[in-house]
C-alpha cells in the first residue's frame, strides 16, 4: 500500500494537463453556509492515473464536478486550467465542448439514458456537439413549410371562409398564419422523419458506431449492443458508462465512485478494465473512499477538511 | 443530431404521450364541431336572407326613386351586375279570411318577371301543386278550382275587372298548415289554404310633402306562399305586384299642374309629369363579383344617372342626392338579423376559447410531468456536452409530433361527426336498437366476470379496470334501454331541414394551429427550465 509513488507510469510527463488552484465551493442548506472546498489545489499530469481519497461526504464529488466543468467554484474561489487556459473563464459553447471533449465523466450512478440502447448510450457524446446545420436545418425546414402553409391559406383562404365571414385582408392574414404554423409544424415534422431515416444507418454502421461498437466488444458487451440498460447488470451498466466517457476520446477519464455501487468482484473487473485503458495512455483523475481501490492509481491525494494534501499512506 | 432519435425514443416508450395526443385530439375536435354547426347554421341565414334581397341594395324612403326604369338600364349596361328590379315597400295591415284577424305586415310590390332574374325567387315558393288533402277536399266541395300555379305568378292584374294578386310569407297563415319533419308543409283545413282565399290589404300612401293620405283598401287573390328560410321574413311579408303597390302608395306617374294659372276653361294646365317612383332596387351581381365589388360599381352608376338627369332641363324631378341614398350589399342590409348569430357565434368562439384554454393547461400539464420525469435525462445530456438549445430541441420535437399528430386527430374526427351529424343526429332520434343494449348488458357481464377472475388472482389493477368497465357498460346499456328518442333539432321549430354538416375549415385551421402551439410551448417551457439548471443539480435529482 505504500507501493503507490513507486508505481508512476511510463507514459506520465511533467506537463500538468489540469491545475486547480485554492478552489472554494459553498453550499448553502437554507441560510446556513456549507464550505466544503476550502483551498483545494491540485495538479494532473497527462499520463497519469490519480486517486482523490476522501470520507463520504468530504467534498470528493463537488471537486470532481468543478474539475469537470460540471460545476462552477464560488467566485473568486480558485482557478482551474486545462492545458492552459481558464476553465473558469469558459462560455457556454466552449464549456460544452470541454465537457464534450475534453473529459470523459464516469459517475457511481452510472446515469444511462434508458430510452436508448447500450451502443446508443455508448456513442452519444460523438452526437450532441452542434453542428452548423443542427439548428439551421430544422429552420429552414419549417421556413418552408411555413412559406408553402402561408401562400396555400392566402391562395386558397377565401374558399374556406364560411360565406357568413367577409373576406377582410386582415381574416385572409390570419388564415396565411395559420396555414403557415401548420405548414412549419408539418415541415420540420417531415425533416425529422427524415433525418430519423437517413441518421438510422449512420447510427450503426457511421465511423462513431463502429467506434463505440470496437470499445464496447473490448469491454465485453458486443452481444449487449442493442439492449436498454435497464436490461444490464450493475457492472455492464458502469461499463457502458466508461465507453460513453471514451467515445469522444477525451484527454481525461474523470471517474466518481465507478465502483462504489458494485460489488467486490465486478468493480475489480471495471478497475481492471481501466487500467489496460491508462497502460495504452490515458489520464484518469478517480474519487473513492475505499484506499483498495485507490491503490490501483499511480497517484493518491485525499481530500480532509476541504484541502487536498498529499497521501503519506 | 440527437434529438429526433431522442425524442422519438420518448414517443414511443410511454404510454403518457398517447394520452397527451388524445387530450390534444379531443379538445380540437370538439372545438371544430361546435363551430363548424354555428358557422353553418349562421351561413344557412344568410344564404336564405340573400335569396331574397340580391346581393345590393338601393334604398331610398318616400318619395321614393324617380326614374329607376333609367337607373336600372344604366346598373344593368355595367358588367357587374347580372340583372336590376325595382320594388315598392310600405307597411300595411292584412285581413286575413278567418278570425277577423289582421295583422301588420311589410308589403312589397315586385315586378315577378326581374325580381325572379335578381333573387331565387322561383324556389322559394311553397306550392307548386296542390297536396292531395287539398284536391280531396276540393273533389268532396265538388267543383272548387284548384289554382294553377305558375312558374311566374301573375300579381298585376290584366284589368281592373280582375283582382291583383299577393305572395304570402308562409308563417303569416299559420293555422291552417303545419310544418313536417322533412320541411314540407301538411294542410289541416283545406278550407283554409290560402291559395282558396283571399285578402284584403290596406296601405297608408304619403304624400310627396311627407304627410298620410287617404288609406287605401284592396282586395286580393293569394296567388301563393313564398318561404325563405329566415322567420322574421315569413311571417311578415307580403308581395304584391309592382304597379298595384305604386297605385295604392301613390308612387305611380302623374300629371303635374302649376296651381296658380288656371286656363279660361277653368282647368288646371299641365306643366310636366311627375315619374312613378320605388323605394328600392334590388340587384345581382354577375358571376365572380363580390358584393362589395358590386355595390362600388352601382355607386358609380347612380352618379352616372343623377348627371344624366340633371341635364334634361329645369322642369324634371331630379333623384335624390347620392348621399341620402343608401347603398348597400346585402350583408349591410340584414346587419340586424346578421348580428346577433354573428355575435353568438364569436360568444361560441370566446366560451371554447376558455375550453381550448383549458386544454391548453392539460397539455401543458401533461407535458410538464412528462419533462419533470426527464430532468435526470436533461443533467445527463448537458454533462456529456450538450448545449441548451440542443436539449430544448428534443422537447420541441416532441411537443411539435404530439400536437401536429393531436391536431390532425382531432380534425378528422371532427370532420367525421361534422358530416355525419344528420345521420348520429336522427340516430339519437330513435329509441336505441335492441342489440346495443343487449350487447352492452352482455360486455358489462363479461367485464364482470374478469374482474372477479382478476381478484381471485390477486391483480389489483385489472380488477379495478374490469370493475369501473363493467360499470360502465352496465350505465351505457340501461341509458340506451331508457333512450326513447329526442331530436334536438326539430325542423319544425328551427327553420332549416337539417343541420349544417359543412365544416368551417378556417376555425378548424385555427383551431389546429393553436393545438400545436400549445402544445410546443408546453413541452419547451419546462424543458427550457430544465436545460437552465446545472447538470450536477439536474443529476442530483431523483
Ligand atoms: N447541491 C448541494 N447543496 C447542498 N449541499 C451539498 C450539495 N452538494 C453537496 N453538498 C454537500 O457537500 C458535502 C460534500 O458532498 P460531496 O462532494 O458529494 O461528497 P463526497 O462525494 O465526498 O461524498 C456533503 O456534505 C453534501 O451534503
Ligand atoms: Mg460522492
Amino acid at each position: 500500500m505504500n507501493a503507490s509513488n513507486d508505481k508512476t507510469s511510463a507514459h506520465a510527463t511533467d506537463e500538468p494537463v489540469l491545475v486547480a488552484s485554492g478552489l472554494r465551493k459553498t453550499y448553502r442548506m437554507g441560510r446556513v453556509p456549507v464550505q466544503v472546498l476550502k483551498d483545494a489545489s491540485i495538479e494532473i499530469r497527462s499520463g497519469e492515473w490519480v486517486a482523490i481519497l476522501g470520507a463520504s461526504g468530504s467534498g470528493k464529488s463537488t471537486l470532481l464536478h468543478l474539475l469537470g466543468g460540471l460545476d462552477r467554484p464560488d467566485p473568486d474561489g480558485g482557478m482551474i486550467r486545462f492545458e492552459g487556459r481558464r476553465v473558469s473563464d469558459f462560455g457556454g459553447a466552449e464549456l460544452n465542448g470541454y465537457r464534450n471533449r475534453s473529459v470523459g465523466f464516469v459517475f457511481q450512478f452510472y446515469h444511462l439514458l434508458p430510452e436508448l440502447s447500450v451502443l446508443e448510450n455508448a456513442m452519444l457524446p460523438c452526437l450532441v456537439p452542434n453542428r452548423w446545420f443542427s439548428a439551421t436545418l430544422p429552420l429552414l425546414a419549417a421556413l418552408i413549410g411555413g412559406g408553402v402553409g402561408a401562400v396555400v391559406g392566402s391562395t386558397f383562404g377565401v374558399d374556406i371562409l364560411p360565406t357568413a365571414d367577409a373576406p377582410t385582408p386582415s381574416k385572409i392574414a390570419l388564415l396565411a398564419l395559420t396555414c403557415g404554423v401548420l405548414g412549419a409544424a408539418i415541415g420540420v415534422v417531415i425533416f425529422q422523419l427524415g433525418q430519423i431515416l437517413a441518421e438510422r444507418t449512420r447510427l450503426r454502421h457511421g465511423p462513431q458506431a463502429a467506434n463505440s461498437r470496437h470499445t464496447l466488444e473490448e469491454f465485453g458487451l458486443g452481444h449487449r449492443l442493442r439492449h436498454r440498460p435497464s436490461q444490464l447488470s450493475g457492472g455492464e451498466r458502469q461499463r457502458t458508462a466508461i465507453a460513453r466517457a471514451l467515445a469522444s476520446e477525451p484527454s481525461i477519464l474523470m471517474a466518481d465512485e465507478p465502483t462504489g455501487n458494485l460489488d467486490a468482484t465486478t468493480g475489480r473487473e471495471i478497475l481492471d478494465l481501466l487500467k489496460k485503458r491508462h497502460d495504452a495512455g490515458l489520464t484518469i483523475v478517480m474519487v473513492t473512499h475505499d484506499p483498495t481501490v485507490a491503490e490501483y492509481a499511480d497517484r493518491v491525494v485525499q481530500l480532509e477538511d476541504g484541502r487536498v494534501v498529499e497521501s503519506t499512506v | 443530431m440527437y434529438q429526433p432519435l431522442l425524442a422519438n425514443r420518448y414517443l414511443r416508450s410511454r404510454i403518457i404521450p398517447l394520452i397527451a395526443v388524445a387530450a390534444v385530439a379531443l379538445c380540437v375536435g370538439l372545438v371544430i364541431i361546435v363551430v363548424s354547426v354555428m358557422s353553418g347554421f349562421l351561413d344557412m341565414l344568410l344564404n336564405s336572407g340573400r335569396t331574397l334581397m340580391g346581393d345590393v341594395i338601393i334604398r331610398y324612403a318616400d318619395p321614393g326613386i324617380p326614374h329607376y326604369d333609367l337607373l336600372i338600364e344604366e346598373i344593368e349596361s355595367r358588367p357587374e351586375a347580372l340583372a336590376a328590379t325595382p320594388v315598392v315597400e310600405s307597411f300595411g295591415l292584412l285581413k286575413l279570411p278567418y278570425g277577423n284577424r289582421t295583422e301588420g305586415v311589410q308589403v312589397w310590390g315586385i315586378e315577378p318577371a326581374s325580381f325572379g332574374q335578381v333573387v331565387d325567387f322561383k324556389d322559394s315558393l311553397v306550392w307548386t301543386e296542390a297536396p292531395p288533402e287539398v284536391r280531396k277536399f276540393a273533389d268532396e266541395m265538388n267543383g272548387l278550382e284548384i289554382p294553377v300555379f305558375e312558374k311566374l305568378p301573375r300579381l298585376d292584374p290584366e284589368s281592373d275587372d280582375d283582382d291583383p294578386g299577393v305572395i304570402l310569407g308562409v308563417e303569416i297563415d299559420s293555422a291552417a298548415k303545419v310544418r313536417r319533419m322533412d320541411g314540407s308543409y301538411e294542410v289541416k283545413a283545406p278550407a283554409f289554404w290560402m291559395p282558396f282565399r283571399d285578402v284584403e290589404i290596406t296601405l297608408i300612401p304619403i304624400s310627396t310633402s311627407g304627410a298620410l293620405e287617404k288609406p287605401d283598401n284592396r282586395r286580393f287573390d293569394v296567388t301563393n306562399e313564398f318561404q325563405s328560410g329566415v322567420y322574421q321574413i315569413d311571417s311578415r311579408r307580403a308581395m304584391i305586384g309592382l304597379e298595384t303597390g305604386q297605385r295604392m302608395l301613390g308612387l305611380e306617374a302623374a300629371p303635374i299642374y302649376d296651381t296658380r294659372l288656371l286656363d279660361e276653361t277653368g282647368e288646371l294646365e299641365r306643366i310636366g309629369t311627375y315619374p312613378a317612383r320605388v323605394q328600392m332596387i334590388l340587384v345581382r351581381a354577375a358571376d365572380g363579383v363580390s358584393p362589395e365589388q358590386l355595390r362600388d360599381s352601382v355607386n358609380l352608376a347612380y352618379s352616372a344617372f343623377a348627371a344624366k338627369i340633371d341635364d334634361e332641363g329645369a322642369m324634371t324631378i331630379r333623384p335624390p342626392d347620392e348621399a341620402f341614398v343608401g347603398i348597400r350589399t346585402w350583408r349591410e342590409q340584414l346587419r340586424d338579423l346578421i348580428g346577433p348569430v354573428e355575435k353568438e357565434r364569436e360568444l361560441m368562439r370566446i366560451l371554447f376559447s376558455i375550453v381550448y384554454l383549458v386544454c391548453a393547461g392539460l397539455v401543458l400539464s401533461i407535458f410538464w410531468s412528462i419533462v419533470h420525469e426527464k430532468t435526470r435525462d436533461i443533467g445527463i445530456l448537458r454533462a456529456i456536452g450538450a448545449s441548451r438549445p440542443g436539449v430544448l430541441g428534443v422537447f420541441l420535437a416532441y411537443g411539435l409530433v404530439i400536437g401536429l399528430v393531436g391536431a390532425f386527430l382531432g380534425a378528422l374526427l371532427g370532420w367525421s361527426v361534422v358530416v355525419n351529424i344528420n345521420s348520429i343526429h336522427e340516430a339519437m332520434g330513435e329509441p336505441a336498437p335492441d342489440w346495443t343494449w343487449i350487447t352492452a348488458f352482455a360486455l358489462a357481464a363479461v367485464m364482470l366476470l374478469t374482474a372477479i377472475h382478476a381478484g381471485l388472482r390477486g391483480g389489483m389493477l385489472r380488477t379495478l379496470l374490469s370493475i369501473v368497465g363493467a360499470l360502465i357498460l352496465a350505465g351505457v346499456g340501461t341509458a340506451l334501454v331508457l333512450h326513447r328518442g329526442f331530436l334536438m333539432w326539430d325542423p319544425a321549430v328551427y327553420y332549416f331541414n337539417s343541420i349544417p354538416n359543412q365544416v368551417d375549415w378556417s376555425s378548424a385551421i385555427l383551431t389546429m394551429a393553436g393545438a400545436i402551439v400549445f402544445s410546443v410551448l408546453g413541452a419547451a417551457i419546462p424543458a427550457a427550465k430544465a436545460a437552465d439548471t446545472d447538470p450536477v443539480k439536474a443529476l442530483r435529482y431523483e
